[in-house]
This record gives C-alpha cells, structure tokens and sequence, in this order.
C-alpha cells in the first residue's frame, strides 16, 4: 500500500471506523510517518468536536468524590510530595540562592610538609584508583539491584496482564450470563455486575459500596426458591469498588437471586445483615 | 484559542477576547499539573469537562451507571497519563474527548450490541428527563450550536454515516451492514461528510480549546 492510499485513511480512522485490516495497515503506516501523523492529529481534533452534539448531563455529586478517593486510594498523590520538593528547590535556584555547597577546609597535608611530591602523587593515584573500584562495585550492585526491581515489576506485571486476559475472556465467553444488582436503600450509590458461566464460575464487581466497619465485609449470597446458599466475602477498596470470584453452586445457576449483605468478615452460613445490593427476581 | 473551562463557565465573550492566550494555556497548565500529582487540578478539570464528558458517554453507551463508571475511568487515566499530553498534537479538548470516547467505545463492544438494544430505547427518555435547568443554558451553548449547525447543514446521508461511527463505535463495513448499502458508498459519504465538517467548522475550531 502506499503513502497516498494510508492518507485517504486517516479522516474514517480518526472515527475508528476502519475495519481491521486497514486499521493494522495504517497502524504499521503511522509509526514511521510524521507526516500523516500530524494529518492524523488534525482529523481527530476535528472528530472530537462531534462530541457537542450530545446532550450534556450531570453525572452524581458522588462521583467527584469517588474520582479523588481512587486517586489517593492508589498511592499515587504521594508523587505531588516529591515533585513539590523539586519544584522548591528549582525556585530557590531561580530566585538567586546558588545550588552550591561550600566545601569544608581541608585539614592541613602532612606530605606536604614532608615536601616529597612523587610520594604524593603516588598516594594520590592510588586514591584514585580505589575510588574508581569502589565507584564501580556501587555501580554495579545498583545495576543488580535495578535488575531485580525490574524483574519483579515484569512478573507482576505478567501477572496481572494473564489475570485480565482471563478476566476478559470470561466475560466475553459465548456462553456467560450477566446479571445487574442494584443498591438497596442503604446503598443506594452502589451498584454491581455478576458474570457467570455455565460451570458456575463467577465474578462480582461492584462499585460506590460503603466502607465495611472493622472486622466487618460484604457477603455475596446466592437465593433460590427461598434457599440463600452463602458466596465469598469481599471488603471494598477506598473508593468502594471491590471483586469478588467464586463458585455459585448448581442450584444457584438458574434463575437466582444475588444479594450482598454486609456480615462479619470470616462469612456467615446465614444472612444476618442488611442487604446492600440485590439483583432483580 | 479559548479555554472550554473558560467558555464553559460562563466567562463574557468580551473578557475572553480580550486575553485568549492565556485562558488556552489554562487548560494545558492544568494538565501538566496533573502530570506533576497535583489533586487539586484535577478536580479543576473534573469540573469543566464533567458535563460534556459525561454527555458523551451516555449518548455512547445509552446508560448513566455505565457512563460514571467509564467516567470515573477516564479520570483516573487523566491522572495516570496527564504526561503523556503533548498540546502540539491537539486541544486539552481532543484530548480528554478522545480519551473518553475511546474507553466508552471499547465498552460498548464488551457490552455487546444485546445490551445496547435492550437497555438504549428504555434510558433514553430517562436520560432526557434528567436535565438539569441548569444545563439547560449549556444545552445552548455557542459550542454546541456551532456544532449543531454544521451537522444540520451535511446531506443526511453523510450525517448519518458519522453518527454511527462516532457514537455507536460501528466500522464502515458495519455501518453498510446497518444501511444495506454498498462498502464504497459508505466510506465516500463518511470521508466526505467529515471533510465537508471540517470545512463547515472551518476557522471557528481555533476558536475551541
């Protein structure tokens, strides 16, 4: 294909509306040409203002909130602490306090006074030299010890990368239910999803749930005919999202009823708390 | 250019002539200080983009649970990716837009087009009557309006083609799919409706951070 043919793409692209063949083509095209790159900017920045067009809506006061809390729930805010730092000391320099510090006196030669210049030199070349052997073994445990750091992060990363592959595989398995659950006057912010298969494997995400008090979580029940079979317990994060996966038992996998109570949190075989999100009958 | 937060607010055209530059910049020191941790810029930009944001992403995914979920998203990936913001490449606007629609998008494919059906003709009245008065004046906006006219004057065809695209996230062989109308023709009236769109918005754009 060539260069004329990807920039006849780029105005349906800035749409997302090519189809996958020509979507990767000019993927490929637009990692090595500034050009259509810039074209490609111009065109999304004109599709974006089709956005206008919808009616605008508020969303709840709560969710400003919810946004903020996640934020500081992910430990992300401390980067303002070090960044503050920086930007302190860049306007210290900036406002003529020099980033200089003084060197101590040096404590007075005794080579010196002895006046023998090549035993000096020798002292100092030797210095030198072990200098450079300490430098280099400090440089070469951080190299170890960002190398470790590294691999660590890659597992983990790994790991999470298999964990929503499989997660997305489950939910957009062929032959997986879904079921909505709503809040219950107690929680009326919260609202969940249950995606289950036909084995019985399922997964709970629920957002807005209220914090559980200490030693308390929420509790994921199955109810059939008026049987209430008992799920696992979960406690949500900060801002009030949690997931949960578990096994729904066979009875349950047909026409149930999902509630979450909130019940102390080594489970109970028996609901004994309010029901803070339920799913319709 | 002017800022949206600033046009958004309510800010007197006269004022926002007078210092354009500076109320652009707004929105771009806005995010850099969000790339810099900064809680509070955040919240500045969750303020001015939280209603057309939030109206892009009910019209897409044709529910209000859905879009705050995708919305509380969106935010957190403007915290997380506020970096990567290069206002060379485009509009704080763009930006946040391209962002939103891009996640509501890939929703509305997990979602499926079952749910989609089912759930959209039931909300929507819903979502109409949820309107404040208060944004009633936004509804009207000089933005909105623009945009609205420009839509207005594409051949229907053309219109159609975009919105489809644009809001429900369907492909040219979709959307022919849809229209029982040939590839070719589809991606003719796409590529002319949006370059007809363009030249319709034409110098105004600038005008729109």
């Amino acid at each position: 294909m060539t260069h004329e043919y990807y920039k006849e793409l780029l105005a349906a692209n800035a749409l997302t509306a090519l189809d996958a063949e020509d979507a990767r083509g000019l993927e490929t095209h637009l990692a090595s040409c500034a050009d259509c790159c810039s074209e490609m900017d111009g065109w999304e920045g004109t599709a974006a203002f089709l956005a206008l067009d919808a009616t605008p809506f508020e969303p709840s006061t709560q969710l400003r909130e919810r946004i903020l809390e996640s934020v500081r729930a992910e430990g992300l805010s401390g980067k303002l602490t070090d960044n503050h730092a920086e930007a302190s000391a860049e306007t210290r320099v900036g406002a003529g306090h020099p980033r200089v510090i003084a060197f101590e006196r040096p404590p007075r030669n005794v080579w010196t006074s002895l006046g023998t210049l090549g035993a000096i030199a020798a002292t100092l070349a030797f210095v030198a030299l072990i200098i450079s052997l300490i430098a280099l073994w400090q440089q070469h445990r951080a190299t170890q010890r960002e190398l470790a750091r590294l691999s660590a992060e890659m597992q983990q990363a790994k790991a999470l990368l298999d964990h929503q592959r499989a997660v997305v595989q489950f939910l957009t398995s062929p032959d997986a239910h879904m079921a909505k659950l709503a809040g219950t006057n107690v929680a009326p912010g919260a609202h969940a999803m249950l995606a289950y298969d036909q084995d019985g494997r399922a997964m709970l995400m629920a957002k807005g749930l209220p914090p559980a008090p200490k030693g308390m979580a929420y509790q994921l029940w199955y109810i059939k005919d008026d049987k209430k079979m008992p799920g696992k317990v979960f406690r949500p994060d900060a801002a009030g999202n949690g997931i949960l996966e578990d096994q729904i038992p066979a009875l349950a996998r047909d026409q149930a009823i999902f509630a979450i109570t909130l019940e102390p949190e080594s489970g109970v075989q028996t609901p004994t708390g309010s029901v803070y999100l339920l799913s319709a009958s | 250019m002017l800022s949206f937060s600033a046009r958004i607010s309510g800010e007197p055209e006269c004022r926002s002539r007078v210092q354009p530059e500076s109320a652009q910049l707004s929105d771009v020191d806005l995010l850099h200080a969000v790339a810099r941790g900064d809680e509070a810029a955040l919240a500045r930009l969750y303020d001015a983009y939280r209603v057309i944001l939030f109206g892009l992403l009910v019209r897409i995914l044709n529910s209000r649970e859905e879009a705050e979920d995708i919305l509380q998203d969106v935010f957190i990936q403007v915290w997380r990716r506020a970096k990567d913001f290069d206002e060379r490449r485009g509009r704080p606007f763009t930006w946040l837009v391209t962002l939103a629609r891009s996640r509501a998008i890939d929703r509305l494919r997990l979602l499926g087009a079952r749910q989609r059906l089912t759930t959209g003709a039931a909300r929507e009245q819903e979502n109409t009557e949820s309107i404040s008065d208060a944004l009633t004046d936004t509804v009207h906006s000089e933005q909105k309006e623009i945009v609205r006219r420009a839509l207005a004057e594409l051949p229907e065809e053309q219109r159609q083609t975009l919105v489809l695209a644009y809001f429900e996230g369907l492909t040219q062989s979709e959307i022919a799919s849809r229209l029982g109308a040939p590839l070719g023709t589809v991606k003719t009236r796409m590529r002319s409706g949006i370059f007809k769109l363009r030249a319709l918005l034409g110098s105004q754009l600038e005008s729109f951070s």
